[in-house]
């Protein structure tokens, strides 16, 4: 048996794991265009310098062995062919298969902003190479302004902050973080990074990037008028996934990605899908929980995906830490809002009929992740008389036979 | 494996097992990782880490730290490899998971005090050997 796994982040390296546990004997080939494995979500401390490119790997120093994986680093998928199970690779060399995963991720989204498919001093946030020439651009460039203020635009200010540059921040939202933030935990970091020099644009786009005769952007122009000098750009406005490779297969395309149901399993029998390629839950947890249920698939074990709760998040951008979980704004109100505002420490639970939807904690998130599985499992949380905000395992307290705690419903 | 054995009926919620880990750690900021919570019927609920077999705080970590060991069974924590990005203490189940309360740096997470016996693996959690009640006992118990 020949598995072949694209991708070598979150979802393909645990689904190699997974794969080996079930299989010993299976060949195992990984190709991957990252030359290393490394964390995405840390690359704002590679590029402070806080973290070397090794104590980004979040697997075993010794993988490749260990894991008795054949690891064709640095080689990209050009196309599919599923009928004949070969994938083709960069140089046109084909490679068989008899299980094939698409664990390839997605790359940075460039907006069509006018002016910008003539420039050549912008880039991404998302690859080992985009933070490699951050690290070059921090040392020259004076104005470096950052498109979009999500979790990735600010560790890219983070990231910059550390090594005292001062990027210019611009999102059309109303306020930074605005898909994990309330205006008032979001108030919290905007007033932090304001301190730190950081000057922030919210609710305005880019209306137009102004491009010298060098290819060099010089000018960005807002469109509430306001006109910043710029000599590098970063953007970090979504991201879109990796299936141009795709496009010939006859694989079922949406138009987020990949499309593949609960257990991994794509529209041919021998393929297999995982992460951020889907489009759908771009997290890291969910790609890794993918990628482990799509590799038990693929060697006849039938196990199904059921943590598809992935609007969760946690941050700690200038020693301020947040938990954010579901809907952190009420709609309308129909909602319950439990909050406690004291002392630098913000806590708010979202809840409707007893069940809590969503929930923010700044400043103090020791053992929060109960408020999680109230979120994602529904929980009935009417005979629980503390403050939601306080919530703990102790009212659903059960023990199994093996010691392990369970909610039991 | 090994884990720990919680009889609610037998705990008085004395703390002793809160102190004891926070002498066997002898952390900097005196936390503890484990904790007594009281529930709705005012009785007391012992949280410890289960060192889960299917471990949600290893799953979700992005930078390996926190890994389940297969020879033991348990969840070790590398507090060097640790990004201290918190999504652990989101992913708990059972809210078990916090920072330390100087640096905000380390995760509190139980290593079944392993580095109190001479081979580093087997467990010897002082909690247990403390308990006045022996509400918590060390067990083997299968995966």
């Amino acid at each position: 048996m020949r598995y072949v796994i694209i991708g070598s982040s979150a979802a393909g390296i645990n689904a190699v794991r997974e794969l080996r546990k079930y299989d010993q004997e299976g060949e195992i080939i990984l190709v991957s265009k990252d030359e290393h494995i490394y964390s995405r979500c840390i690359l704002h401390q590679y590029l402070s310098g806080e973290r070397t490119l090794e104590r980004l790997n979040f697997a075993e120093p010794d993988f490749d062995t260990l894991y008795k994986v054949n690891w064709m680093k640095g080689r990209e998928a050009i196309s599919l062919r599923p009928a004949d199970h070969i994938l083709v690779m960069d140089g046109n060399e084909e490679l068989s298969y008899d299980k094939l995963l698409v664990a390839t991720g997605a790359h940075t989204f460039i907006p069509p902003i006018k002016g910008l498919s003539e420039a050549e001093n912008y880039i991404g946030f998302r690859n080992i190479d985009d933070i490699e020439v951050l690290k070059d651009v921090s040392k020259k460039a004076e104005h470096i302004v950052v498109l979009g203020s999500g979790l990735i635009g600010i560790d890219c200010a983070t990231g910059f902050l550390h090594m005292g540059v001062k990027v210019v921040l611009v999102d059309f939202a109303g306020w930074l973080l605005n898909k994990q933030l309330d205006e008032r935990a979001a108030k919290t970091y905007i007033d932090a990074f304001k301190a730190q020099g950081v000057d922030q644009y919210y609710g305005v786009g880019v209306d137009e990037v102004r491009v010298n005769g060098d290819h060099q952007i010089y000018e960005i122009a807002l469109s509430d008028g306001t006109v910043l000098p710029c000599d590098f750009f970063v953007v970090t406005a979504g991201v879109r996934s990796n299936i141009e490779f795709l496009k010939d297969s006859g694989l079922e395309l949406s138009r987020f990605g990949l499309v593949y149901d609960e257990c991994g399993r794509t529209s041919d029998p021998d393929v297999y899908g995982a992460g951020d390629v889907s489009g759908l839950s771009p997290i890291w947890p969910v790609a890794v929980k993918e990628g482990m249920v799509a590799a038990a698939n693929m060697t006849g074990h039938s196990r199904k995906m059921t943590d598809f709760f992935a609007s969760k998040s946690t941050m700690s951008f200038l020693g301020i830490h947040t938990m954010s979980l579901g809907i952190v704004t009420p709609p309308d109100d129909s909602y319950r809002v439990d909050t406690y505002d004291k002392n630098g420490v913000y806590k708010k639970v979202v809840s409707r009929d007893g069940v809590i939807v969503g929930a923010l904690l700044q400043g103090d998130l020791a053992y929060g992740g109960v408020l999680q599985q109230m979120i994602a499992r529904k929980i009935d949380v009417t005979k629980v008389k503390k403050p939601l905000f306080e919530i703990d395992y102790s009212d659903f307290f059960h023990e199994k036979a093996n010691l392990e705690f369970a909610y039991d419903l | 494996m090994y884990r720990i054995r919680i009889d609610r009926n037998l705990c008085i919620g004395c703390l002793t097992c809160v102190t004891a880990c926070v002498v066997s750690h002898e952390t900097e900021s005196g936390d503890a990782r484990n904790r007594v919570v009281i529930d709705s019927e005012t009785t007391p609920a012992p949280i410890f880490c289960r060192h889960c077999s299917k471990p949600e705080c290893t799953y979700t970590c992005m930078t390996g730290a926190m890994h389940k060991n297969p020879e033991t069974g348990f969840v070790d924590y590398d507090k060097d490899q640790c990004a201290s990005c918190y999504m652990c203490i989101m992913s708990c189940p059972y809210g078990i998971l916090k920072y330390d309360s100087i640096r905000h740096k380390e995760i509190m997470k139980c290593n079944m005090c392993v580095h109190r016996s001479e081979d580093g693996k087997t467990p010897k959690p002082m909690c247990v050997e403390k308990c006045p009640m022996h509400a918590i006992t060390l067990e083997e118990v299968k995966e």
